[in-house]
C-alpha cells in the first residue's frame, strides 16, 4: 500500500488518482466484514459527516449509488486514505489498511434505493393536462 | 394561523427604556444586531400595519452561492454590504444608482478544507462595520478587514485552527477598538475561546478560553467581580476533559458601554456522550460577561449544567432596562435552545425570570434561588442509558441561536422564531480524532405536540409569557426585525417572507422569496429617503443537513427527505438571493 502522506500535499495534487493498477478489496462483502465496518464507520467518526447509515450529512450520501470521485474499490480506498479537496480528511496513518477495507465493505453492503433520480410527493400523481 | 394569548397591558411596561440606542434612527444598519444592545429594532416608521399589505419587491440579486444564507446585510451610508456563505464573497452595492450595481466585490482565498470541518453547512452570519472597515470571518479560521470604500483588504488575521476542528462562520463584533471573534467546533472537541483583536491592525491582543484554569479563562482575582470558585473551569470537569470540551462561540455578541461589558453565549460541551465528561462542565452552555479591553471575566451563568441534549447557549443576549418585579433593572434577555427564556440582571448575572417559551420535557422548571434547572432525570442521556425518548425541545433548540430575536421599546415585547420539535437521543462512546467530528449520539427528530413544527411569537420578558404567536407548518429559523411602525418581519423555511402587526400578531403581508429563509431581515432608509426591508433567501445550515433533498447541485449526492418533514423540498431548494422590499 502507499505510504502515509501529508493531506495538504494531496490537496495540491487536485485529488486525482495517480495512474496505477486497479486495487481490489481483499475482503469479501459479507455480514461479518460489514458489521466490523459499521463499527469502524462510527469509531472513526465517519458518521459525523456522512450521517447515520451513510445517508449524507455535511458530507455527501455514500448510499445513493453516485460518487464524486469514483466508486471503484480503489477510488474509495484513495478517498479515505488521502482525503479529498472539499473537506474529506486523509485517514492514511490514522486507519490501518484493514480498517479502511472494512469500512468500504460496510458501505458496499448498504442498499441503494432503486428510484434515486425521481422524488415525488403524495397527491400529485395526476397526468399533465392541456390547458 | 394566529393563536392569541392575553395581550400584555402596555401601560405596565411603558417604563421600559431601550439600552444603547439613540431616539432618532440614522437609517443605517452597521452591526449584526443593529445596535450594541442587539435589539434589531429599527426606528423607521414609514411602513405601518395599514400600508404593509402594499409592500412589493423592489430589487433582488442572486449571490451565486448555495450554502445557508444566515445573517444579514449591512447598510452604511448609501452602500449595502452582503457576505455570502463559503466562499465568503463580500459584495458592495451602490444604492444611489438604478438597479443597485456593484461598486466592487472582494473574493478572498478560502481553504475548501473548511467545508469538511464546518459542522452544519458552510454558512456565514455576517459582517460588522467600524472605523471605515467591513470586518467579517472567513470559514477557514481567518478574520478580514476590508476598506469600506475601495474594497481593498486592510488586514487578515488567522484566529482559529482548522486542524483542531475550529471554523469561523460567526459575525465579529466591535466594542471600542476591539474586534471580538469566536469559533465554531462544539461537534469537534475544540477548547472554546473568544479573542480580542486590535481594530486598526487585526493583531490578537487577548485570548480568553471558556474553560480550563483561571489563567486561561482570564478570570483574574481582584479584577472584576467574577465569583466562580477558583479554577472552576477545571474542577467542574473530570481529568483534562475540558481540553476537548467544546464551548464554541458562534452566536451573537452584545455590549453595554456604560458597564463596559460584552455578553456572549457559549455552546455545547463535547462530546454529546455525557459519560465522557462528568461534572457541570463550566462554562459551556453559559453566558459570559467580559471586559472587551483585556478579556477579563466578570461574571458567568450556566443555563444547562452538564448538558445532556446539545442545548447550546449561543443565542443573542438582548440588553434592555425594564421593570421586573416592581424594580427597574438593567437586564439581558436570552432565548435558550433548552426552551426557557431567561431574564438576568446584566450587572451581576442574577437570575430574575426563567419560563418556558417552547414545549419542554427535559426540566420541570428553573429554580430561581439556585439558578439550576429542575431536571427530569428520565430524560438524562449517556452511553449507558440507551435510547432516551421524548426529549423536547430537540437539539435544534426551542429556538435556534442562528435566528436572532428582536425587541421593540414601543411594545415592550421580544419577537422570536421558535421550533416545535422533539427528539430521541442515543449516546455512544466516541474517540477524538482532531479535525473530525466528536459527537457520539444519534438523535432522530419528530414534530412536537400540536402539529405545527414552528411558531413565531411575541414574548413578555418581565413576566415570562407568550403574548401572541403565528403558527407555522415548518420550524421557524429566520431572524426578525421590528420597526417603529409596529411591524415585525420574519421568514419561513418554505420560502415565505412575512410582515405582522407587532402588537397583535395579525399577519399583514407575505411574499415567496425563492428559497427558505434562515437569514435575518434588516430595515434601512435608502438614499431616496424611503424605508426599505432587506433579507436573504437561501435555505441551509442545519436544514441542508436535515433535508438533504433541498440540494440539487451535486449529481453525486442524492438524499431522501427528512422523515419528520418529508415535503419541505416540495416548497424550496437551495440558492442565495438578496431581496429588498419597499412601499
Amino acid at each position: 500500500m502507499p505510504a502515509s502522506v501529508r493531506y495538504p500535499n494531496h490537496v495540491a495534487a487536485g485529488g486525482n488518482q495517480p495512474p496505477a493498477g486497479e486495487i481490489k478489496n481483499p475482503l469479501p462483502i459479507d455480514s461479518a466484514n460489514s458489521a466490523d465496518g459499521s463499527k469502524v464507520f462510527s469509531a472513526m467518526n465517519c458518521d459525523g459527516c456522512h450521517g447515520g447509515g451513510a445517508l449524507g450529512w455535511v458530507g455527501p450520501s455514500l448510499v445513493d449509488g453516485r460518487w464524486r470521485y469514483g466508486g471503484t474499490d480503489g477510488a474509495l480506498y484513495q478517498s479515505i486514505f488521502y482525503g479529498r479537496p472539499r473537506g474529506m480528511p486523509a485517514y492514511g496513518g490514522v486507519m490501518s489498511p484493514g480498517a479502511i477495507w472494512k469500512a468500504i465493505a460496510y458501505i458496499r453492503a448498504q442498499p441503494v434505493p432503486s428510484v434515486v433520480p425521481t422524488q415525488g410527493w403524495p397527491g400529485i400523481e395526476t397526468a399533465p393536462r392541456r390547458p | 394561523m394566529i393563536s392569541r394569548m392575553r395581550v400584555a397591558p402596555f401601560a405596565a411596561i411603558a417604563l421600559i427604556v431601550l439600552q444603547g440606542t439613540s431616539p432618532r434612527d440614522d437609517g443605517q444598519w452597521t452591526m449584526p444586531g443593529k445596535n450594541y444592545a442587539t435589539t434589531r429594532y429599527s426606528g423607521l416608521a414609514q411602513i405601518t400595519p395599514a400600508n404593509a399589505p402594499r409592500l412589493r419587491p423592489v430589487w433582488s440579486f442572486s449571490t451565486g452561492v448555495l450554502g445557508g444564507h444566515e445573517g444579514q446585510p449591512l447598510v452604511v451610508g448609501s452602500t449595502m454590504y452582503v457576505v455570502t456563505p463559503f466562499p465568503d464573497v463580500l459584495y458592495a452595492f451602490d444604492l444611489t444608482s438604478e438597479g443597485y450595481p456593484l461598486k466592487w466585490k472582494y473574493r478572498p482565498e478560502v481553504n475548501p478544507t473548511a467545508l469538511g470541518i464546518a459542522c452544519c453547512d458552510a454558512i456565514n452570519r455576517g459582517a460588522v462595520y467600524a472605523d471605515g472597515k467591513i470586518i467579517y470571518n472567513l470559514l477557514d479560521g481567518h478574520t478580514v478587514a476590508v476598506d469600506a470604500v475601495s474594497g481593498r483588504e486592510v488586514w487578515k488575521t488567522q484566529i482559529a485552527d482548522m486542524q483542531q476542528g475550529e471554523t469561523t462562520p460567526m459575525a465579529p463584533f466591535v466594542a471600542g477598538n476591539r474586534v471580538i471573534v469566536g469559533p465554531s467546533g462544539g461537534e469537534f472537541g475544540i477548547w472554546g475561546w473568544v479573542k480580542g483583536l486590535d481594530l486598526a491592525t487585526g493583531k490578537i491582543l487577548w485570548t480568553a478560553h471558556n474553560m480550563g484554569p483561571d489563567s486561561s479563562m482570564l478570570a483574574r482575582p481582584g479584577r472584576g467581580r467574577y465569583t466562580g470558585d477558583a479554577n472552576i473551569g477545571v474542577s467542574s470537569w473530570e481529568g483534562d476533559s475540558w481540553r476537548r470540551g467544546g464551548a464554541p462561540v458562534w452566536g451573537w455578541i452584545s455590549y453595554d458601554p456604560r458597564l463596559d461589558l460584552i455578553y456572549f453565549g457559549t455552546g455545547n460541551p463535547g462530546p454529546y456522550n455525557t459519560e465522557q465528561r462528568p461534572g457541570e462542565n463550566k462554562w459551556t452552555n453559559s453566558v459570559l460577561a467580559r471586559r472587551p479591553g483585556d478579556g477579563t471575566l466578570v461574571w458567568a451563568y450556566q443555563f444547562t449544567p452538564h448538558d445532556s441534549w446539545d442545548y447550546d447557549s449561543n443565542a443573542e443576549m438582548i440588553l434592555v432596562d425594564m421593570v421586573v418585579g416592581g424594580r427597574m433593572r438593567k437586564v439581558l434577555v436570552h432565548f435558550d435552545k433548552n426552551g426557557f427564556a431567561y431574564t438576568l440582571d446584566r450587572v451581576t448575572g442574577e437570575l430574575l425570570v426563567a419560563e418556558p417559551f417552547a414545549n419542554v420535557t427535559w426540566a420541570k422548571g428553573i429554580n430561581k434561588r439556585t439558578g439550576l434547572p429542575i431536571v427530569d432525570t428520565t430524560k438524562t442521556t449517556g452511553a449507558s442509558r440507551g435510547n432516551v425518548k421524548g426529549i423536547c425541545p430537540s437539539l435544534e433548540g426551542g429556538k435556534s441561536p442562528a435566528s436572532p430575536s428582536a425587541y421593540s421599546p414601543r411594545t415592550g415585547l421580544f419577537y422570536t422564531a421558535t421550533n416545535n420539535l422533539c427528539m430521541n437521543f442515543e449516546a455512544a462512546p466516541v474517540t477524538r480524532i482532531p479535525g473530525t467530528p466528536y459527537i457520539g449520539a444519534t438523535t432522530p427528530y419528530m414534530p412536537g405536540p400540536g402539529g405545527n413544527m414552528g411558531e413565531f411569537i411575541a414574548w413578555d420578558a418581565a413576566r415570562g409569557r407568550k403574548v401572541w404567536g403565528i403558527k407555522e407548518k415548518f420550524p421557524v429559523w429566520s431572524g426578525s426585525v421590528v420597526t417603529a411602525g409596529d411591524v415585525v418581519f420574519f421568514g419561513t423555511l418554505d420560502g415565505w417572507f412575512k410582515a405582522a402587526n407587532a402588537r397583535t400578531g395579525r399577519e399583514l403581508w407575505k411574499f415567496k422569496v425563492g428559497s427558505g429563509v434562515v437569514g435575518a431581515p434588516i430595515s434601512f432608509r435608502g438614499p431616496d429617503g424611503k424605508q426599505y426591508i432587506a433579507v436573504y433567501a437561501g435555505i441551509g445550515g442545519d436544514w441542508f443537513l436535515l433535508s438533504g433533498d433541498v440540494r440539487s447541485d451535486d449529481p453525486a449526492d442524492v438524499r431522501p427527505p427528512a422523515d419528520f418533514a418529508p415535503d419541505l423540498a416540495r416548497h424550496t431548494s437551495q440558492g442565495g438571493i438578496v431581496w429588498i422590499f419597499g412601499l
